[in-house]
C-alpha cells in the first residue's frame, strides 16, 4: 500500500519513484559450479524462485532533504539505494533522479589499501566521474577538509579507519553531488568520529544537497532527518516526519516484543494439581480498562489482577507481588496484609485486584513475581518467580523524567 | 511528472537505449576512470617491491631463460636462430592474453563491492584489465629487443607494423576478458578452471616449439582452429620473422578479434544489469 508521499513545501522533487519493483531470480537450490549447473540445465532442473527485493515502492525525496531509510535487514533499503546510484534497473516501475549521485565510499569499495591517500583521492574521483584536472583543482580542499595533513601520501592502509572516513567525506564532500547516498557508515569510529560525520552531513545538507541515509540507529535518523521512510518486506510501511516513522517503526517492534513478554508470562503457567490448598491460577496486567496490557509509561494507571483457586479453605490467606527490575533490584513488594485486606479464601475461585493510580516507573522492562501466604505459621502456598513481566516505556508520551528508576511525582516551586 | 526547470532529468530508468551501445557511450565518459584503473593496477603490483616495475621487464626474461634451458635439450634447436628470441617473442603476447583475460575477470568479480554501490560503467575493469596488460607488454618489448640485439637478429623495418598486430591482441584479449568475466559472475568456479584451461592451451599454441615440430597429421588441428596460434603469428611475423604479414595471415587474426571483441561485448552489456544482483 503505496502511502502518499508527503511533498515538503519547499524544494523541488530530485527522486521520484513510481510503483518501482524490483525481482531477483533466485536458483531454488544453491547450484555452485558450472558443471552442476549444465547438468542441470540439459536436465531441465534450473528452477528459479522470484524474490520480491521491492515491491510497488512509491516515494518521492525532495531537493534538500535529509531522508531516511529504516527497516530491518533485508527490508529493500540497500536495494532501493542501488536504484537511485543507478546500479540496478527496476523491474517495473519508473525511477528518476535529477542530478548526480555519489556514494560516500570506504575501505574495500572505492579505496585502495597500497595506495596513498592521494592516489585514492584522484581515484575515488574518477569512479564519480570526474576528471584528473577536475581533481587536481579540488585535491586541496579536500585536504584540507579531511585534516589528514602529511598523511595524505602515506598508503591507506597506515590509516585509522577514522582517517579514512574523513578522507572519504572530504572527496564525497567536494564532489558536490545533488544527491548523496549515506548507507550506515555513521555508526563506525568513535564518539568524535561521529560528531565529525554529523558534522559534515549537515555541510553537505547546506550546500543544498539532498541526503538518502540509511541506518540501524534510530536517533541518528532522528536527530539528522527530515522524513524518513520504513520499509518491510520491500513495501513502504510508513512514511513522513523521521520522529513519527521512527515511532512508528518501534512501536511495530514492540508489539512483537509484546507478544513475545504474552507467551513468556502464560509459559510454564499450568495450574498443577500437585498443589494441596490453593494455587495462583492467574495473573493479568492491566490497564485502566481492564484489557490486558504489557507496555505502559509513566503515570499510566495499572491493575494487577491475581486470581487463585482454591481447594480447602483458608482463614487467612496473604496475597502480595513483587516487582523487579530486569537487572534483579527489587522495587517494590506490596501485598494484602500490609493494607490490611482479611482474605478468607473458600474452596472454589477467587482474586484481588490491585490498582496503581499512577505508575511511576520510569522506561524499563520489569519483573513481576506474585505469592500466596497462609499467614498463619507463614507458609508460602504458592510462589509464580518473575514469571509475569511489562515494559514501561515513554516515547511519544509527555514524561520528560528519565533518571534512576522511578519518578516521585514531586513538584518545585521557587522559594 | 513536471520536469521542474534548473533540475534536469540525469536518469530516468525507463528511457534506456540499448545496453549495447550505452556502455560503449558511457566509457567515453568515464575514460578518466580506466586510466585511473590502470594506474592503480601498475603501482599497486609492484608497490612493495624493490625492483619495481622493473619485474614487468625481468620476469618475461626470466621465463625465457627457463625455456630456453629446457627446451634447448628437448628440440634440436640448431637450426633455428635465436631461440631465445624466438620464444620470449611468443611468450610476450601469450603472457598478455593470458594476464588481460585473468584480470578482467577476477576485477569484476573483486569489484563488485564497488560495483553495487556507485554506478561505473561495468566494461570498465576489462578495458583497465585490457590498459594494464598493454603497459606490461610496451614495457616488455625492451627486453626483447635488447635479446634480439644480443643474440644476432636484426630489427627489421616491419616492427613498425606491431602496434597493429598488438590492437588486433587486443581486441582478442577484450572480447575473451568479457566473455569469461560474463560467465564468472555466475560461476565462481569458472576463475579457477580457467586458469588450468590456460596451461593446456599454452602448450597446445606454438609458443616455445616451431610449429613445424608438430606431426603433419594434425597440426592443422593445432594451428587454424586454435586462434591463439593465428594472434601469436602476427605478433611474430614482423619481429622475429622480420616480414610483414600476408593478407590471409592479416585477416584471419583481425576476423577472429572482430567477431570474438562484438560476442563477448554484447554477451556481457546484455548480462551485466543483472552483476549487481550476483556479486
Amino acid at each position: 500500500m503505496p502511502e502518499k508521499p508527503i511533498a515538503s513545501a519547499a524544494g523541488q522533487t530530485i527522486i521520484q519513484m513510481e510503483n518501482v519493483s524490483v525481482e531477483y531470480r533466485v536458483p531454488q537450490e544453491q547450484i555452485g559450479t558450472f558443471k552442476e549447473y549444465m547438468i542441470r540445465l540439459v536436465q531441465g532442473k534450473v528452477k528459479h524462485r522470484i524474490f520480491n527485493a521491492l515491491n510497488g515502492v512509491s516515494l518521492s525525496v525532495d531537493q534538500g532533504e535529509v531522508f531516511g531509510l529504516i527497516g530491518q535487514n533485508g527490508a529493500g533499503k540497500s536495494t532501493l539505494l542501488k536504484l537511485v546510484a543507478r546500479v540496478l534497473r527496476p523491474t517495473h516501475g519508473r525511477v528518476l533522479v535529477m542530478g548526480h549521485v555519489a556514494p560516500l565510499l570506504e575501505v574495500g569499495a572505492g579505496f585502495h589499501p597500497e595506495l596513498t591517500g592521494r592516489e585514492n583521492v584522484f581515484l575515488n574521483g574518477a569512479m564519480l566521474g570526474f576528471s584528473h584536472d577536475e581533481m587536481e583543482e579540488k585535491f586541496p580542499r579536500i585536504v584540507e577538509f579531511s585534516e589528514l595533513g602529511d598523511f595524505i601520501d602515506a598508503p591507506l592502509r597506515t590509516y585509522s579507519s577514522g582517517m579514512s572516513a574523513r578522507l572519504g567525506f572530504a572527496v564525497a564532500t567536494d564532489s558536490q553531488p545533488d544527491i548523496l547516498i549515506v548507507d550506515e557508515i555513521l555508526s563506525v569510529g568513535d564518539e568524535a568520529f561521529q560528531h565529525k560525520s554529523f558534522e559534515c552531513i549537515q555541510s553537505i545538507k547546506a550546500k543544498g544537497a539532498t541526503i538518502l541515509l540509511v541506518s540501524h540507529t534510530m536517533s541518528t535518523i532522528e536527530t539528522i532527518c527530515q522524513r524518513a521512510a520504513w520499509l518491510h518486506h520491500g513495501k513502504i510501511v510508513s512514511v513522513g516526519n523521521s520522529i513519527e516513522v521512527v515511532d512508528r517503526y518501534l512501536g511495530r517492534i514492540y508489539d512483537e516484543e509484546t507478544k513475545h513478554l504474552i507467551e513468556k508470562s502464560h509459559r510454564g503457567f499450568h495450574p498443577q494439581e500437585g498443589k494441596d490448598s490453593i494455587e495462583i491460577s492467574q495473573v493479568k496486567i492491566l490497564n485502566q480498562q481492564n484489557n490486558e496490557q504489557l507496555i505502559f509509561h509513566t503515570g499510566e494507571p495499572m491493575q494487577v489482577q491475581i486470581e487463585y483457586r482454591a481447594r480447602q479453605p483458608i482463614d487467612s490467606l496473604e496475597i502480595g507481588f513483587a516487582i523487579h527490575r530486569q537487572d534483579g533490584v527489587h522495587i517494590t513488594g506490596p501485598n494484602t496484609a500490609f493494607d490490611g485486606l482479611e482474605i478468607k479464601a473458600e474452596p472454589g475461585s477467587g482474586g484481588v485486584v490491585y490498582s496503581i493510580p499512577s505508575l511511576s516507573l520510569l522506561e524499563g522492562l520489569y519483573n513481576v513475581t506474585v505469592a500466596l501466604v497462609n499467614r498463619d505459621g507463614n507458609i508460602i502456598l504458592d510462589y509464580h518467580d518473575r514469571m509475569h513481566s511489562f515494559r514501561v516505556e515513554n516515547r511519544g508520551h509527555n514524561v520528560t523524567e528519565r533518571y534512576g528508576l522511578m519518578t516521585l511525582s514531586g513538584e518545585w516551586r521557587l522559594l | 511528472m513536471k520536469v521542474q526547470p534548473g533540475l534536469s532529468v540525469v536518469y530516468d530508468s525507463t528511457r534506456r537505449g540499448s545496453a549495447v551501445f550505452e556502455e560503449l557511450r558511457e566509457i567515453l565518459n568515464y575514460r578518466h576512470l580506466i586510466w585511473q584503473l590502470v594506474r592503480r593496477d601498475i603501482l599497486t603490483r609492484y608497490k612493495r617491491s624493490f625492483l619495481g616495475v622493473a619485474w614487468t621487464m625481468l620476469n618475461p626474461l626470466g621465463m625465457m631463460l627457463v625455456w630456453t634451458i629446457a627446451f634447448s635439450q628437448v628440440f634440436k634447436l640448431s637450426d633455428m636462430p635465436s631461440y631465445p628470441s624466438f620464444v620470449l617473442n611468443g611468450l610476450l603476447a601469450w603472457t598478455f592474453f593470458s594476464q588481460t583475460t585473468t584480470a578482467a575477470m577476477v576485477n569484476l568479480v573483486w569489484g563488485g563491492g564497488l560495483l553495487n554501490r556507485i554506478y561505473i560503467p561495468r566494461v570498465s575493469f576489462a578495458l583497465a584489465a585490457v590498459g594494464t596488460g598493454l603497459v606490461n607488454l610496451l614495457l616488455s618489448l625492451v627486453p626483447l629487443v635488447v635479446v634480439m640485439l644480443v643474440t644476432g637478429m636484426p630489427i627489421q623495418w616491419t616492427f613498425i607494423f606491431v602496434p597493429v598486430s598488438i590492437l588486433i591482441l587486443c581486441a582478442f584479449a577484450l572480447g575473451v576478458g568479457l566473455l569469461i568475466s560474463t560467465w564468472a559472475v555466475y560461476f565462481p568456479d569458472i576463475t579457477e578452471m580457467y586458469q588450468i584451461l590456460l596451461t593446456a592451451w599454452m602448450f597446445l599454441t606454438p609458443i616455445m616449439y616451431p610449429e613445424e615440430f608438430l606431426p603433419q597429421a594434425y597440426r592443422v588441428y593445432i594451428t587454424s582452429l586454435n586462434p591463439m596460434y593465428h594472434m601469436v603469428k602476427l605478433f611474430r611475423i614482423p619481429i622475429y620473422f622480420g616480414r610483414f604479414p600476408t593478407l590471409m595471415e592479416f585477416l584471419i587474426p583481425l576476423s577472429i578479434a572482430v567477431v570474438v571483441l562484438v560476442i563477448g561485448w554484447v554477451v556481457f552489456a546484455r548480462k551485466s544489469d543483472e552483476f549487481a544482483y550476483r556479486i
